[in-house]
Formats: C-alpha cells, sequence, structure tokens
C-alpha cells in the first residue's frame, strides 16, 4: 500500500459545502447513523458515512466516479435520524450533481435506470412495464428473465399495470417544460 | 464637591487594541469638559495598571473614576475595592465595556472605535451624577436548606451538619438515595452502589443536626441572601413516620399491586409500600393519588374500589365490610343500581368498564351461600331517638347510618312488610325477596326497630314520643294520570299498583294484549311482568325514540330478547271503551323536536297520524307523585309537588324534620335514595349534636387525575349466564346468575387501581403500632434559613421517543437503569439477567449515546454513558461468562481517574467494540438464523460496511436529562436553566457552583450531567461555600436599590405586588409605599412602573440615565 501525501484536502470539501446541499458537511461526527439507517446502502460502493469522509480527506476523483450517490432513493431515513441535522440526503444529491456536471458517466445499471426515468418522466409519468424492460434490456437480459416471477407477482395483483397510464395532456406537458428547464439552467450553470 | 473625573482605557493586550483604536478614543474622551486625565494601559486591572489609577487619585485629586475594559461581571469588585483604598467611596466609579460589547462583536475597527468612545464618552457624563452610597450588613441565619436527597444532597447535608449547623433536607420522594441507590455497582471501581451509599443515608436519618424532610417539596423562597424564607409542602404520607416500625404488617395486607418506580417498573409494589429495603426514614408511605372515579362518582359515596380490590385478592368477607361502611345493599345495588361508577370507569377507555354492580351481587351471594354471620347490635352511645317514616332504600339507609352512629332509630312502615319500593316496585326476577329480607334483618341485627303497618301522619304524636328528629321518606308511590278520554275504565291499570299487587302474591287479571305506556324501568317492569304472568302479546308505547329511554339499557335488551315489541314515537290519545271496558286505544304518532328542560328532544304530534289498537290491559307507566294525605299538613312542597327539602341538609320547611328519596327528588334510582338518607343522616347527627349543618358539605373529593394505561393488555369483562328466554318467561326465577368466586377474582383483576391506595383500611387493622392514618392532611412547614443547596438531580431519557430503537415496543430492548435493577442482587429479578420470556440472553448489544450528542434531543454528551456501558460489559462478564457482549459507540470518552484503566480491562475481557451508532433495531428477520432476535442494523464505520448483528437483548445506554419541572424549580428559587434545562452556574469555570442568586448554590447533576465522584466534589464545594458565609456570619447588603419619595407616592400601592422579592410594604399610617432596604435587590421594576415617578433607583437615576444617554448619542 501506498502512502500518500494529502495536498489540498481542503478544496474538495469546500466545494462540496458550496454546492446546495453540501453546506453542513463539517459538521458530521462520523456516527454513521445515515448508513445504519440506509435501506439500499448495499447497493453503494461506499456507504455514505465513507462518501463523507473521503471528501473530507480530498478524494475527488474517487468520490465523483463512484456510483454511490445515484443509488440513493431520497427516503429520507438517514436525514430523519442524522444527530447533527447534516440531512446527509441533500448532499449526496450535492455529490451527484457535481458528478452529473462534470460529465463522470459511470456505465452502470443505476445510472440507466436514471436515464429510463427520466425517458418516462417526459410522458407525464412513469409506466413501470416498460421502465423494467427498459433497464433488463440495457443491462442483463439474464436478470431480467431471472426477474419474471416477481414481474407476474406484480402484474397479478395489479400493482404493475401492462398497459400506459392514463396521461393527462396538460400533466405531460407540463413535465416536459420543467425537464426542459432543468437541462436549460444545467447548461447555463446555474443550476446552483 | 466639583467632579474631577479620571478616564482609564484598556488594551486588553490586543483582546480591545486589536480593533478599538485606543488612542483615538483616549484623545477624544481627553478633550471633554469634566474629564480631568483619561489615559491607555495595557492591562488596567493588573498591578500596575491599579497603581496607576492610585497615583492619579492622590496627585490629582480625582473623586470620579471611569475604567473602559472588560465586562463589569470581571473586574467591577476590583477596581471597587481600588476605589476604597484610595480613600474614595466605590459607588463614584463606572465601567465601560468595550471588549464585549465593541472589540469582540464586530469585524470593523472603525466601527468598533465609534461604540468604544460613545460608550465611554457615556460612561463619563453618568459617572457625573453618580452619588456616594453605603452598604450596610446583616446576620447570616445558621440554617441551611438542601433540597433534593440524592448523593450531591446527602454529601452536602452530611458536610455541613458535621460542623454544627443544622440542615433541612428535602427530598420529594418517601426515602432519600436518589438515583445513586438504584445502581448496582459504580465504574470504575465496581463498589457496590448501595454499600457505600447506605452508610451516608443512615448517618443522614440519625444526624442530630440533619432535619430530614421525605415525601416533601419546596413551594415558595422569599427574602434573600442570609435570610430565606421557605415554605415546604409535607405530602401526606398516611403512615406516621415515628411509630412505624417498617415492620411490613401493612404492605402484607394491602391488596393494591402497582409498578415499582424504584424498579423501573420491572417490578412491582404494593399501594402501602417503602420503595427499597434499605430506605431512610425506612417507614413506609401510602401512595393516594386521589380518589378513584368509581368511589366518585357513586351518589351514596361507596367505596367500589375498596371492594374491588379485595375481591382480587380472594377475601370476599373483608370485602363486602368495606361496602357495609357505606350501606348495608350489597345484593340489592349488586341488581338493580343504574351503576353511575362504571360509566366513569378508567377502564372503559382501554376495553371495558369493570364488572362493578356484577362485583357487588357476587359479594352478596357469597355471603348468603356460605351463611352470613349475625352482625352485632351497634352499642347506643347517644341518648337521643331518632324516627324514620317509610322503609325504602332512603329510609334504611339514613336508620343504617344513625344507628351506627349509636341513636336509637325506629323506622316506621305502612305497609306489611319492609322494604318500600325495592320489595313492591321491583319484580321478583331482578330483585329476589329473599335477598332483600336478608339486607333488611341486617339493619335491624344492628339495632334497628321496624314497625310495620304503621302509618304516621302526625309528626307532632311522633315527638311526643319522644323522637327528637324524623326522616320523612315514604317515597312517590301515587301513579300520575295521562289525563286523557277513557282513563278510567275497567281494564286500565297504573303500574305501580299492578307491580305491588303481583309483589303481595294476589291474582291479577290481565287481557291477552297488554300495553304499557311509559319508557321507563316501571314500564319495562310492568311489562316483563305482564308476559311473565302469561300476556300473549306485550307492547310498549313510548313517545320518544329509543335513545331517550330512561330505563337502564341491559334491562331494555332484556325485554325485547323475551319478546316484547316497542312502538316508539307514539303516544295514546284516548281510550275507546265498551261497556265501561277498554277496548282499543286511540294513538297519535310523534316525531322529535327541540330539547326540552331534561335534556332530551320533546315529542311533537305528527297532525293526521292517529290509528287505533285493540288492547286487552293497558298499563299507564307515565310517572309516580307524592301521596300528600300522608304526609303532615304543615310541610312545604316543592312546585312539581314533592316534599321540600335542603340540597346539602335535607331539612325541611318543620324544624327537626328531614326528608329525601323520591319524596323530595320524585321517582329516582336506589343509589340516589340511598344518598339522601345518607345526608340526611349526617345532618341529623349534627342536628342533635348542636353542630353547624352545612359545614363543608358537600364534601369535595378530588378524582385522580391521570391514569397511566401503557402497556395495559385487553381483556373483556366477565359477563354472567342468563336463564334461556323460555324459562324466563314462565317463571319469575332471577334473570342473571351471577358470577362464580374464579370469574369475580378474574374481573376484579382487571381493575386498573386509578388511585392506587384503595382505601380498604385493611392496614389499619393489620398496624399494631397505630401508625397508619388515612385521614392525614398535606402540611406546610416554614423555615427560616441563610443559605440553600439545590441538588435536585437528573431523570433518565425515555428512548422510546426514538422509535427507530424499538424501546416500549420491542420487549427486550430495555434501558440503562432497567438493566441497574435488573442486575442488582436485590432487584426484581434478583439479579438474574433475563429476557421477556424468562430465558437467560446468549448476546447483548449495548448501544451508547441514546438521546445524547443527538440535536434531535439532546446537544450535550451525558458523560456518563461510556462508562457506565462499559461497566454494564464487566457485569455482563460476571454475570453470563459466555454470554457474547457487543458495544456500539461513536467516541469512547473516559477522560478521569482510572477510566481509562477500564476502558482497557473491558477490551482486555474480550467485549467487542463496534464503532457506529445504530441505524436501528428491529425483530424482522432476513434469514432464519435471524429469526426470533433483535438484529440491530450498522454501519461498522472502521471497516466502511453496513452489518447486521442479532442478539437477544439490547441495553440502550440512554441519556441523563434535567427534571420535566426543572423550570419550574428554577422560578421558584430564582435562578436561570441554561440549555437543555440545567441550571445555570454563576460561572462556568471560575465559580461552578453558586448561581446567579446569591446564596443559592448547585451541586450534583441538577447543574450538568456527572459521575458521583464529581457530584460529591461539586456537593462539598457547596456546602464550603455555605459555611464560608456561616462562619463569617453576615453579608453585605445591596447597596443599589429603590427609594420612594414619600413626598410624591400617591399610595397607590402598584409597585407592592410588582415587587418580585416582597420588598415593599404598604405603611397604613402615612398611606404611602415603603421599601425594606434589606430586603430589596435593586432590580428597577417598581422604579419602572411608578405612575408618579416617585421611586428613584439609587445608582441609576433618571438623571444618570439621561446623561448616559446623551453620552453615546454625542
Amino acid at each position: 500500500m501506498e502512502t500518500e501525501t494529502i495536498k489540498e484536502a481542503k478544496t474538495f470539501v469546500d466545494e462540496v459545502a458550496a454546492e446546495p446541499g453540501g453546506e453542513k458537511i463539517n459538521e458530521c461526527i462520523q456516527c454513521g447513523v445515515c448508513s445504519g439507517s440506509c435501506p439500499t446502502v448495499e447497493w453503494w460502493q461506499y456507504p455514505p458515512r465513507k462518501i463523507i469522509a473521503m471528501i473530507r480527506a480530498g478524494k475527488r476523483d474517487m468520490v465523483l466516479s463512484s456510483t454511490s450517490a445515484f443509488n440513493c432513493v431520497t427516503c429520507y431515513s438517514c436525514m430523519v435520524r442524522c444527530p447533527r441535522n447534516i440531512n446527509p440526503t441533500q448532499l449526496i444529491h450535492a455529490v451527484e450533481a457535481i458528478a452529473e456536471r462534470e460529465g463522470y458517466k459511470p456505465k452502470t445499471p443505476t445510472l440507466t435506470l436514471h436515464r429510463g426515468l427520466r425517458d418516462a418522466m417526459k410522458q407525464g409519468r412513469v409506466w413501470e412495464f416498460s421502465l423494467a424492460m427498459l433497464f433488463y434490456f440495457k443491462t442483463s437480459l439474464l436478470e431480467g428473465i431471472k426477474m419474471m416471477p416477481v414481474a407476474w407477482d406484480l402484474i397479478s395483483r395489479g400493482l404493475m399495470p401492462l398497459l400506459p397510464p392514463k396521461r393527462t395532456k396538460k400533466g405531460g406537458q407540463e413535465v416536459t417544460a420543467i425537464m426542459k428547464a432543468v437541462e436549460a439552467m444545467q447548461k447555463s450553470g446555474g443550476a446552483k | 464637591m466639583e467632579p474631577k473625573i479620571g478616564v482609564y482605557i484598556c488594551d486588553c493586550g490586543s483582546n480591545i487594541l486589536g480593533k478599538v483604536d485606543v488612542p483615538k478614543v483616549v484623545e477624544y474622551i481627553q478633550n471633554l469638559p469634566t474629564v480631568t486625565i483619561a489615559r491607555e494601559y495595557r492591562f488596567m486591572c493588573s498591578g500596575p495598571g491599579q497603581d496607576l489609577i492610585e497615583q492619579d487619585i492622590k496627585e490629582m485629586g480625582l473623586n470620579r473614576v471611569v475604567v473602559a475594559s472588560c465586562s463589569p461581571q470581571m473586574h467591577e469588585p476590583t477596581f471597587r475595592r481600588l476605589m476604597q483604598r484610595a480613600g474614595l467611596n466605590p459607588y463614584l466609579f463606572e465601567m465601560a465595556n468595550i471588549r464585549e460589547h465593541a472589540s469582540w462583536v464586530t469585524d470593523d475597527p472603525d466601527a468598533a472605535t465609534e461604540k468604544a468612545r460613545a460608550l465611554v464618552s457615556a460612561a463619563v457624563r453618568r459617572v457625573y451624577y453618580q452619588e456616594p452610597l453605603e452598604t450596610r450588613e446583616v446576620p447570616v441565619h445558621p440554617d441551611t436548606l438542601v433540597v433534593g436527597g440524592g448523593i450531591a444532597g446527602i454529601q452536602a447535608a452530611l458536610e455541613i451538619a458535621d460542623s454544627g449547623h443544622k440542615v433541612y433536607l428535602v427530598e420529594r420522594e418517601p426515602s432519600i438515595g436518589g438515583h445513586m441507590i438504584q445502581l448496582d455497582k459504580t465504574f470504575p471501581t465496581l463498589d457496590c452502589s448501595a454499600c457505600i451509599l447506605t452508610p451516608k443515608m443512615t448517618l443522614s436519618g440519625t444526624h442530630p443536626f440533619i432535619e430530614l424532610m421525605t415525601y416533601s417539596e419546596v413551594t415558595e423562597v422569599s427574602g434573600f441572601i442570609g435570610n430565606f424564607k421557605v415554605k415546604i409542602r409535607k405530602k401526606p404520607r398516611y403512615i406516621d413516620v415515628d411509630e412505624c416500625n417498617g415492620c411490613s404488617d401493612c404492605e402484607k395486607v394491602c391488596p393494591v399491586t402497582v409498578p415499582s418506580e424504584f424498579n423501573m417498573k420491572l417490578g412491582t409494589r404494593k399501594a402501602t409500600y417503602r420503595p427499597f429495603p434499605q430506605a431512610v426514614p425506612s417507614a413506609y408511605v401510602i401512595d393516594k393519588q386521589g380518589k378513584s372515579p368509581c368511589s366518585v362518582t357513586c351518589p351514596a359515596g361507596v367505596n367500589a374500589h375498596g371492594y374491588v380490590a379485595l375481591i382480587s385478592q380472594g377475601k370476599f368477607k373483608e370485602a363486602i365490610e368495606v361496602l357495609r361502611r357505606t350501606m348495608p345493599f350489597a345484593g340489592v345495588c349488586g341488581r338493580v343500581c343504574t351503576h353511575p361508577c362504571e360509566t366513569e370507569c378508567e377502564r372503559g377507555k382501554v376495553d371495558q368498564p369493570i364488572a362493578i354492580r356484577a362485583l357487588k351481587r357476587f359479594m352478596a351471594d357469597y355471603e348468603l351461600k356460605n351463611g352470613r354471620e349475625k352482625a352485632q347490635p351497634v352499642e347506643r352511645t347517644k341518648k337521643d331517638k331518632v324516627a324514620v317514616v317509610g322503609s325504602g332504600p332512603a329510609g334504611l339507609a339514613c336508620a343504617y347510618d344513625l344507628v351506627k352512629a349509636g341513636y336509637t332509630v325506629t323506622v316506621f312502615e305502612a305497609a306489611d312488610k319492609a322494604g318500600g319500593m325495592l320489595r313492591y316496585g321491583i319484580p321478583e326476577y331482578r330483585l329476589p325477596k329473599s335477598i332483600l329480607d336478608s339486607e333488611i334483618d341486617y339493619v335491624k341485627e344492628l339495632g334497628v326497630e321496624i314497625k310495620t303497618k304503621t302509618t304516621v301522619k302526625d309528626i307532632d304524636e311522633i315527638k311526643k314520643q319522644g323522637y327528637k328528629a324524623v326522616f320523612l321518606a315514604n317515597g312517590a308511590w301515587v301513579s300520575q294520570k295521562m289525563n286523557i278520554p277513557g282513563e278510567d275504565a275497567e281494564g286500565v291499570m297504573h303500574a305501580i299498583e299492578f307491580l305491588k299487587q303481583v309483589s303481595e302474591g294476589k291474582k291479577v287479571e290481565l287481557g291477552n294484549k297488554v300495553a304499557v305506556v311509559g319508557g321507563g324501568n316501571a314500564a319495562v317492569d310492568a311489562a316483563r311482568t305482564a308476559l311473565r304472568l302469561g300476556a300473549k302479546d306485550v307492547s310498549i308505547i313510548y313517545r320518544r325514540s329509543r335513545a331517550e329511554m330512561p330505563a337502564i339499557a341491559s334491562e331494555i335488551d332484556e325485554m325485547e330478547e323475551e319478546g316484547v315489541k316497542i312502538r316508539y314515537l307514539t303516544n295514546p290519545v284516548e281510550v275507546i271503551a265498551a261497556n265501561g271496558k277498554l277496548a282499543k286505544v286511540r294513538c297519535i304518532r310523534m316525531e322529535l323536536g327541540e330539547p326540552d328542560a331534561s335534556g332530551r328532544r320533546r315529542p311533537v304530534p305528527v297532525d293526521g297520524s292517529e290509528f287505533e289498537m285493540e288492547i286487552g290491559t293497558l298499563i299507564m307507566a307515565t310517572g309516580q307523585a307524592v301521596n300528600k294525605s300522608m304526609l303532615p299538613g304543615n310541610i312545604a312542597y316543592s312546585e312539581s309537588g314533592t316534599v321540600k327539602a335542603d340540597e346539602i341538609t335535607y331539612e325541611t320547611s318543620v324544624k327537626g324534620v328531614f326528608a329525601g328519596g323520591d319524596v323530595v327528588a320524585g321517582p329516582a334510582t336506589v343509589i340516589e335514595a340511598v344518598a339522601a338518607g345518607k345526608e340526611a343522616a349526617i345532618s341529623i347527627d349534627r342536628y342533635l349534636q348542636g353542630t353547624d349543618m352545612k359545614e363543608g358539605r358537600p364534601e369535595e373529593k378530588e378524582r385522580v387525575k391521570d391514569v397511566p394505561k401503557k402497556g395495559v393488555a385487553k381483556q373483556p369483562r366477565a359477563t354472567m349466564s342468563k336463564l334461556p328466554v323460555a324459562e324466563r318467561t314462565r317463571s319469575f326465577k332471577e334473570v342473571e346468575a351471577g358470577l362464580d368466586e374464579n370469574a369475580a377474582i378474574e374481573e376484579a383483576n382487571r381493575c386498573l387501581n386509578c388511585a392506587v391506595c384503595c382505601e380498604c383500611l385493611l392496614c389499619v387493622s393489620a398496624c399494631e403500632r397505630n401508625a397508619v392514618r388515612h385521614d392525614m392532611k398535606e402540611e406546610i412547614v416554614e423555615v427560616d434559613v441563610g443559605n440553600i443547596i439545590l441538588a435536585t438531580g437528573f431523570k433518565e431519557f425515555d428512548p422510546s421517543v426514538m422509535q427507530q430503537y424499538g424501546y416500549g415496543r420491542l420487549p427486550n430492548v430495555i434501558t440503562g437503569l432497567e438493566f441497574e435493577r435488573m442486575v442488582n442482587s436485590a432487584g426484581p429479578t434478583s439479579g438474574k439477567i433475563m429476557l421477556k420470556n424468562g430465558e437467560e440472553p446468549k448476546s447483548l448489544a449495548i448501544v451508547h449515546c441514546v438521546g445524547s450528542r443527538d440535536i434531535n434531543y439532546h446537544e450535550y454528551c451525558s458523560s456518563v454513558c461510556c462508562m457506565y456501558s462499559l461497566k454494564f460489559s464487566h457485569l455482563l462478564r460476571e454475570h453470563l461468562p459466555n454470554a457474547e457482549v457487543y458495544e456500539f459507540y461513536i467516541d469512547i470518552r473516559a477522560p478521569r481517574k482510572g477510566f481509562e484503566e477500564f476502558y482497557n480491562r473491558i477490551l482486555k475481557e474480550g467485549t467487542i467494540l463496534y464503532r457506529g451508532r445504530p441505524g436501528e433495531i428491529t425483530d424482522v428477520a432476513e434469514t432464519p438464523y435471524e429469526q426470533g432476535k433483535l438484529i440491530v442494523k450498522f454501519e461498522n464505520t472502521l471497516i466502511g460496511e453496513k452489518e447486521r448483528l442479532p442478539v437477544d437483548m439490547v441495553i440502550l445506554s440512554a441519556a441523563l436529562e434535567p427534571h420535566e419541572n426543572a423550570r419550574d424549580v428554577a422560578r421558584i428559587f430564582n435562578i436561570s436553566c441554561g440549555e437543555g434545562d440545567f441550571f445555570i452556574e454563576r460561572h462556568p469555570k471560575l465559580d461552578p457552583v453558586a448561581t446567579m442568586t446569591e446564596g443559592v448554590f448547585i451541586a450534583g447533576c441538577c447543574e450538568s450531567p456527572k459521575d458521583i465522584r464529581d457530584s460529591v466534589a461539586q456537593a462539598s464545594a457547596a456546602a464550603a461555600r455555605v459555611l464560608a458565609l456561616i462562619s463569617k456570619g453576615k453579608v453585605e447588603t445591596e447597596a443599589t436599590i429603590a427609594e420612594i419619595d414619600e413626598e410624591r407616592c400617591s399610595g397607590c400601592r402598584v409597585c407592592n405586588l410588582l415587587c418580585p422579592y416582597g420588598a415593599i410594604d404598604f405603611d397604613e399610617e402615612k398611606k404611602v409605599s415603603k421599601i425594606n432596604d434589606a430586603i430589596c435587590k435593586g432590580c428597577g421594576a417598581c422604579v419602572a412602573a411608578c405612575p408618579s415617578a416617585a421611586i428613584k433607583h439609587k445608582h441609576y437615576t433618571t438623571q444618570e440615565i439621561m446623561a448616559q444617554i446623551e453620552g453615546i448619542l454625542a
């Protein structure tokens, strides 16, 4: 193992702290309650507490190129339990925003999922069935076949309709407009 | 003398000079006309700095001084002493705070300089007008008050008492000992907590200089340092502390069991209890939380809680005696009472109310079944004779109470047999005559004479026979007519006569179709009786709806089961007779309109809805009236035609004649009649004894406020078996069968014991030393003390609010204090660590920082949890050598003597420490291995992985927090609470035992969370401070106080009420207010409030303040 000389550890913390949602990063006491509460942490490359530690250690590239941030489902369990009111959910989204902006594009299923979700959102509502199909076509067909019993279970209980959901014209237009506005803001660097 | 002012501006190193341009300020000040000299110096408070001022005073003849430096909190006393040394009055000095108020509060040097300049110029202008003031000395009372009997309070009290000065040690619990006595072992030395504390407790209890006041609370403090007046509320213990020898006889007989607070509710205690065996004082205490709702609600004041509690213990004989203290009718009221007690029963808020009436009946049935012993006649202790007219429930209840009070009582009854409505109005199937006979016999056995077949009309005649007082209880026996055409036809009867005839065994002819008019109990009784006499078709005609029916609901249900139909919203308007005999009844339909005086909706006839019914017999049950021909001629009546009697005393318009029951109230319930009889008995006794009949009546009963219901499992109430309907309608056999012994005990055990003590009084007879005093009242004691030490301690954080840890929901998640009790050999499990199912845990997790270091709960570190958690690991190692123990920590804090060594010891013992605060504790298993366990979900932060740890038991190391009423306590003692409600010390570093209020000191966990050693040290320090004051024997009073100008005072007294120290009195002679110099603290509240500006604050005169403002604005 190589011993590294720390250079400019502070710059990355300051960068995250300047991002909306990242402000309270310096107050973390590293207790780990966020990771302990996270329902999806087993799919994370690094648990949320460790991401904060890595940011403080100046591991910019490691953090931004990791897939972790893209696995947050925004359930806010960590926010409710954080003893320092840090709001780790927002902090993780701040990291995600930096990664998006800087074009870190890890080829991971989760990222594809996000893309697919966004496509669906252009139509106003999420059509779970097509989203699932898209996801497994883009990632692993074999995994998709393995999931078929689960899919059938959901379909038979009426939890995943085969037909696209009814969408109102107005709703679709509004969501499209929102997404366009977000894209425009991101391009102009105004998303901060 | 013209003021000569010297101004000294301090650099405070760079503290002030770093921001404030001091030379510039000096230059400005120097040019002010009144200033003789202005100087800058590096440290004004230093020796050379002070010398500089002193020298100037002497050489330049300065007579006023301004120092501009830090807060006067720090150095005002320093400079005032300097003034005195230099021969000047110390109040001709002013301090400007240009550090905390100028240099430290801004980044802008110009702003800091400007503000400093303004503050100093203000001080210069103010000091110009200051006047010399004198302090006075007052003596210090040598006694001390210590509040809180935990380790800190005990230590402080002993320190002071050992020096030969008196201490009042006030503790709100029944014993001193605090939390320390609950602990098993103490870290890091592993001393047995009780073993090291009990010697100090015992000493406190016997020390000649300590007056122990347990079960007491301070309610009011007035006065000032050296001279406090303290009011202490001594809660009634109901047991004489001096007489009680702690033999536990009372505890053994007490039927009420509740969770033990001392054992963190893991065990139980009785209502009569001693929190723990080594309690000081060792006397027992009776826990009374007011009166139980059932007992308060009963109109007759029957102590239902008392007999229910005794039944729960199988003490059936004792139970019925509790009832007989109030009245003789267990069997009667156990059957026919409308049981308002059950409506109010708190158990009803959990599932269903206790079946109180069924239990009351059970006691009577049980006694009859096992052969009732004859009652012992009561000794006649009073010479007077009392006559009771009428032997219904009211008359017998009155006779019962009077005979027990020692009077000679004769009951006059017009009918063949005694019992009144109980015998003739209530049918056999509801109240068997044998039951009634037995209970009337009981009254007779006590010595009441009942003369049946004796009508009394003339009161004077009775009085001539030697009766000194008369109670009229002849009831309401006349059926009211409906006043409709044809009412007198043959075949129309009245319910009361009908029921009476049936009761007397007379034959009554009924048609096949019987209709009863009315909705009360008499109507229901008449209908069911008619059915039993063989009527084929019985119906009830009632003008309102079911909701308005006054009859007992269960009776209506049973009646319908038996086949009686009810025609609601129907009213007869005419009886149609053929040949003088009833043939048909014309009725009209009704609808409900606006509510009437009784609160029920008034029925209104519907036009054109008339119809006819063919009826064989019509029974009217539409009300009963008083038979005036049976009453003395000179008595007054109320508007409703009943005898008029006083609401409280039941005295009638005729002196010495009392009346109650239906004859006064109109037809009402049995229990209300009993209540009236009992109240009349009190009046008659007082009348004959010549005392005030109204004093203290009606008796006020304090109903218990909050009844804990947490964790009470639902359990349906006992029901009695009933005769099958077919059998019921054929005979007059009793419908309900009553409860058997086991069912009664089980039912009685559902009781929540609302008031805790049930006042069964078994403890009174059990106590050989006559130490039990159920009539004890709370007492307010006033003491004079010179100093006060507060050591009110802490309470454990309740982790149930942190739902993710499942405390209160998951059975084997416990708190630290619960574990202390569990592991203690004298605890509820005798030191056995066990799961809820009684098994030993094989693996345990200890979670640190529960409620601490968490801004959602308490931001502070509770300081002791790391160490006590590590101690738990060690205790587990001792008690369960094979168990796996895991600790979840964020940081281990082990900073004091022996702590780090203890931490090492735990590590060596093999406890595994995981760094990470658990996210949650769940019982949802993901693998078979996890099944039935508690799973701790956490991140092992040292390897950065999320893990699941299944264990059998989880101990939450809960935070220490102030008591809920900490703010109230602070208010009483005039001190402040800081963040988290801990009391604020005078200075966090240099004065951690004093408060901002002189003479009030703090020690132990009420100041901040700390361990035993620190609490003891702080307590000793507080004691030393108090002893210093006692030994000096005097204190200086405030010189900067308010003063009233008598010429201007208008005597409005606004200030008298406003003064928080009670320092202002009104001079009745001069009609002006006066300030007591010794008590005034100079707060200035009165100065601001005085509408005629007659009050002046000696050190803050209007002139001084205006000058100061001018200075700031200059």
